[in-house]
């Protein structure tokens, strides 16, 4: 009888590399897509109307504008020290930048408005995601 | 003539005093390893890379932080690619040295030393790609010293027709990085070993 040209042995591990491959190139071809996750959980009645309230921790500000709820990152966009928030704005205390009550740009050296991160109302709670 | 060629590739005997490997130290061999790996990493990278100056670095950062061995694929590649062109260097020393390159195999040296110049070209092209500071003032440097040289106004103004990281130049770069360079490195390549086979082995030389 004619030997054939290939074994038992070759073909298991060949099928076996192949299965390998795939697999790994799969995992490659498929990221990682961002779970957003909640970085805080407020329940809604602390936040006062058109009030703010702010965790220099976590370096989020939690805003309130009428119905408006939003968060700022609180990481100044010019060199990223921790901005302060204060009834007129918000102020960097390392080189002077400010921000008004939107997180935008009022005087430099930061050329970008502040971060913004989503909020999702949740029952009783805000929470904020990153 | 095709047939021919693909016979030459893959010969059907070969000396076994031709494989002495204390002769060639392998080198060459090496260096087409190395260009094969980086043409199954750099295949790779393409699903990730974003060539559009806004977006490369970040796609980069993507692959690197998101992407599960992204960073080891891109550290291979880079890695590689300095291996290959070492390899090619020790190798054009080792045919130096040996009088490889005299008669009846100067064609092959030619084809040698444009492989060599092509390899050098690639690794220039690929620099630019990441779009870190690093890539642009490399890239920049080298553009102003092929402003020093004969055709190198001309030259120049066909890889970079709207200055160095700008949406037409980095297109250019990546075009040549994965196509144009690499195909005719591969081409090149084949040619050389044809030729070896055409020059009855790779011994003796003197």
């Amino acid at each position: 009888m004619a030997k054939p040209g290939q074994t038992r042995r070759s073909f298991l591990g060949a099928v076996i590399s192949l299965a390998a491959g795939a697999f790994l190139i799969g995992k490659f071809l498929t990221p990682k897509t961002r779970q957003k996750k909640a970085l805080l959980t407020v329940p809604k009645g602390d936040l006062p109307p058109d009030g703010a309230l702010v965790y220099r921790e976590a370096r989020v500000a939690l805003l309130r504008q009428g119905e408006e709820v939003y968060a700022l990152n609180l990481v100044c966009t010019h060199l990223g020290c921790t901005v302060n928030v204060t009834p007129a704005g918000l102020v960097c205390p390392c080189h002077g930048s400010s921000f008004d009550r939107e997180g935008k740009v009022l005087k430099g050296p930061a050329d970008r408005p502040l971060e913004r991160y989503r909020v999702r109302t949740e029952g009783d709670f805000y929470q904020v995601l990153v | 003539m095709f047939k021919e060629f693909v016979k030459h590739l893959f010969p059907r005997v070969v000396q076994k005093r031709n494989l002495s490997f204390s002769y060639t130290l392998c080198l060459g061999g090496l260096a087409f390893t190395c260009l094969l790996l980086l043409a199954a990493t750099g295949l790779l990278l393409l699903f990730y890379y974003q060539p559009a100056p806004a977006s490369a670095y970040q796609s980069i950062l993507f692959l690197e932080g998101s992407v599960w061995g992204g960073r080891y694929l891109r550290s291979l590649h880079r890695l590689t690619s300095h291996f290959f062109l070492v390899l090619i260097l020790l190798h054009t020393l080792r045919v130096v040295l040996t009088g490889a390159y005299q008669k009846p195999r100067e064609l092959n040296w030619l084809i040698g030393c444009a492989l060599l110049f092509l390899a050098v070209f690639e690794g220039y092209t690929g620099y630019l790609l990441p779009m870190d500071q690093l890539a642009l003032w490399a890239t920049q440097t080298g553009m102003e010293l092929l402003r020093t040289v004969p055709l190198g106004g001309e030259i120049r103004a066909i890889l970079v027709p709207d200055g160095v990281g700008e949406n037409m130049s980095l297109l250019r770069f990546y075009v040549l990085h994965i196509l144009l360079v690499p195909g005719s490195i591969l081409c090149f390549s084949f040619l050389h070993f044809y030729r070896i086979r055409k020059n009855k082995g790779v011994l003796p030389y003197l």
